[in-house]
């Protein structure tokens, strides 16, 4: 497609060389890198307090997971609680970062009149809105490699952990599920870029859809899982107790879950869980969680996921090419 | 002579508003050609769908023997265009924009950067060339936008209000560079302006817009019989009768 590569070297380089970019490349870094540091040094005391309390020898439990008896609660989703602000970070600071690179893709072209001019010449518009998106998507690349790279290099040498297949499998994952949730926020950049004229105002409307994504949609979730099914409250013994009704939890999983934020911490803590615990007899066991496993329970909000940056990017591909340019 | 550009009952309707109105006609090979009009006339919504920028609501035109319809792409293949108000990437220096845009065009890199420092040095910013486009003078973003429009050596040039913002001797100097460009390399020229004296000096043939339709079409002598203007009557006159306001 004639132009698109050139397009999206030209846009890969602006991004990089922007001053907003490095401002918040740099802020996400230090965050991470401290994150990563804290949990690193979490999971190296809950493993020591595990290692002396663990008496009992593991087995082999149905599914030919390894299950021992349950000893400390720190042992459990090991990776996934050590990283947990790691994920969390990424969630709150990689959006921002894929917002403040899209949010003028195509308006400040069209403010600054130079749109006309790339449209005059012979290369189809998918060519503009692909070599953008493109562009936008490398640069993102480019920042959670480095910033995975960076991150994951502390938590091991902080916890000294080997690298095995499966922690790399499932830190590999983690970094393909990031790389998908910034793309989103990079699309709904693009959308509003297209739909709106101003780029202040195109940055204002996305940063409502990130504030949505991260606050609104989830407490959303919790006051219509409470409306619907409220929070019921009893006293034994003077003492009051609250009881949840099983529908509460569904609601607000499902109302939540349409957030790309709280979707794409759903998933990596599902990825990330390398053990959970397990009530099938009398006494409750830690169960290792394989990825098989971690992947088909989320699999339903990994679609819902890809299909979302599909859709997003689907619609702001329509609107730009039967944009009228005036 | 060989037409290059036809229109063919050309229309654009936004809602109850028609912004371009049935309009017919074709430029020829070689040809300086004016269009003239008020704001609003319907001067740019025309070159905008001579490029494909906007659908027409009726009618088509041929442009380089494409259908602007059937085959946009084809069509603005050797068109040049200085838009209105044309803008460019502040944070590169004139060559470094020159260049992007021919690498869009496909000119070969090894072309590319002699053609680039010689239309640097034709439009007179041969001494800006190092300096980033944030720093230009919006006359001097306008040199460069002819520049721009030139790069892919285009067949016909479009130039929306090209003297807009540019000093006097400026001015003349891209009288001088359009005259050039037609003499010389045999390129068919559109433009628009507001500046009567350039159409004077420069044009083969003008279009007169009012309201979207084109009130009077033909050379100036051809455009002063029209309207049976004096001998010696100003241009501005006859522009104005058409127009109905005298």
């Amino acid at each position: 497609m004639a132009g698109l590569f050139t397009m999206a070297k030209k846009e890969f380089l602006d991004i990089i060389a922007e001053k907003k970019f490095l401002l918040i490349f740099g802020t996400l870094l230090i965050v991470i890198l401290v994150s990563t540091f804290q949990g690193g040094l979490e999971y190296s005391s809950s493993q020591s307090s595990t290692t002396t309390t663990t008496t009992a020898p593991g087995g082999q439990g149905p599914g030919g997971n390894e299950t021992r008896p349950f000893q400390m609660m720190g042992s459990v989703s090991s990776l996934s609680t050590a990283l947990s602000s790691m994920v969390t970070n990424f969630s709150l600071v990689g959006g921002v970062l894929a917002i403040a690179i899209s949010f003028d893709t195509i308006n400040n072209e069209m403010q600054r009149g130079s749109l006309k001019t790339l449209l005059s010449y012979p290369i189809y518009r998918d060519s503009i809105v692909y070599g953008k998106y493109l562009g936008g998507f490398l640069a993102i690349t480019l920042v959670s490699i480095v910033t995975f790279m960076a991150g994951i290099g502390v938590f091991l040498s902080v916890t000294g952990l080997a690298l095995t297949m499966d922690t790399l499998l499932r830190l590999l994952i983690f970094f393909g599920i990031s790389l998908v949730y910034m793309a989103i926020f990079l699309a709904i950049g693009l959308l509003l870029s297209i739909v709106l004229p101003q780029p202040s105002t195109s940055l204002l409307a996305s940063m409502i859809v990130w504030l949505s994504s991260i606050q609104l949609i989830p407490n959303l979730g919790y006051a219509i899982g409470q409306i619907l099914y409220p929070v019921r409250m009893s006293f034994s013994e003077g003492r009051p107790s609250f009881s949840m009704q099983s529908g509460f939890t569904t609601i607000r999983a499902i109302i939540s879950g349409l957030s790309p934020s709280t979707a794409y911490e759903n998933i990596v803590n599902s990825i990330l869980t390398t053990s959970e615990l397990q009530f099938t007899s009398s006494q409750p066991t830690i169960v290792s969680v394989s990825v098989d496993k971690a992947l088909l329970t989320v699999a339903p909000s990994i679609i819902y996921f890809v299909g979302l940056l599909i859709a997003i990017f689907a619609v702001a591909y329509i609107l730009f090419t039967r944009q009228e340019i005036r | 002579m060989t037409s290059v550009i036809e229109l063919k009952n050309l229309t654009k309707k936004y809602g109850d508003l028609t912004a371009v109105d049935h309009v017919n006609y074709a430029v020829e090979e070689g040809e300086i050609f004016g269009l003239l009009g008020h704001n609003g006339a319907g001067k740019t919504t025309t070159i905008l769908m001579l490029l494909g920028l906007i659908p027409p609501t009726e009618g088509t035109a041929i442009v380089n023997g494409a259908d602007i319809k059937e085959n946009p792409l084809q069509a603005r293949r050797n068109v040049g265009l200085l838009p209105e108000n044309a803008g460019f990437y502040d944070n590169l220096t004139a060559k470094q924009n020159l260049s992007f845009y021919a690498e869009l065009a496909d000119v070969p890199e090894k072309v590319s950067s002699d053609r680039c420092e010689k239309l640097i040095d034709m439009v007179g910013l041969g001494d800006k060339r190092t300096v980033k486009v944030g720093a230009y003078s919006r006359g001097m973003k306008q040199r460069l936008g002819i520049a721009q429009s030139l790069v892919r050596e285009p067949k016909i040039l479009i130039l929306d209000e090209p003297t807009q913002g540019i000093d006097p001797e400026g001015t003349r100097d891209l009288r001088e560079i359009i005259r050039g460009l037609s003499k010389e390399r045999g390129m068919t020229i559109i433009f628009t302006t507001h500046v009567l004296y350039e159409v004077n000096k420069l044009c083969d043939r003008v279009a007169i817009m009012k309201n979207g339709a084109i009130a009077g079409l033909g050379t100036i002598p051809e455009l002063r019989k029209q309207v049976n203007a004096a001998e010696g009557e100003d241009f501005e006159q006859v522009f104005l009768r058409y127009q109905g306001v005298v």
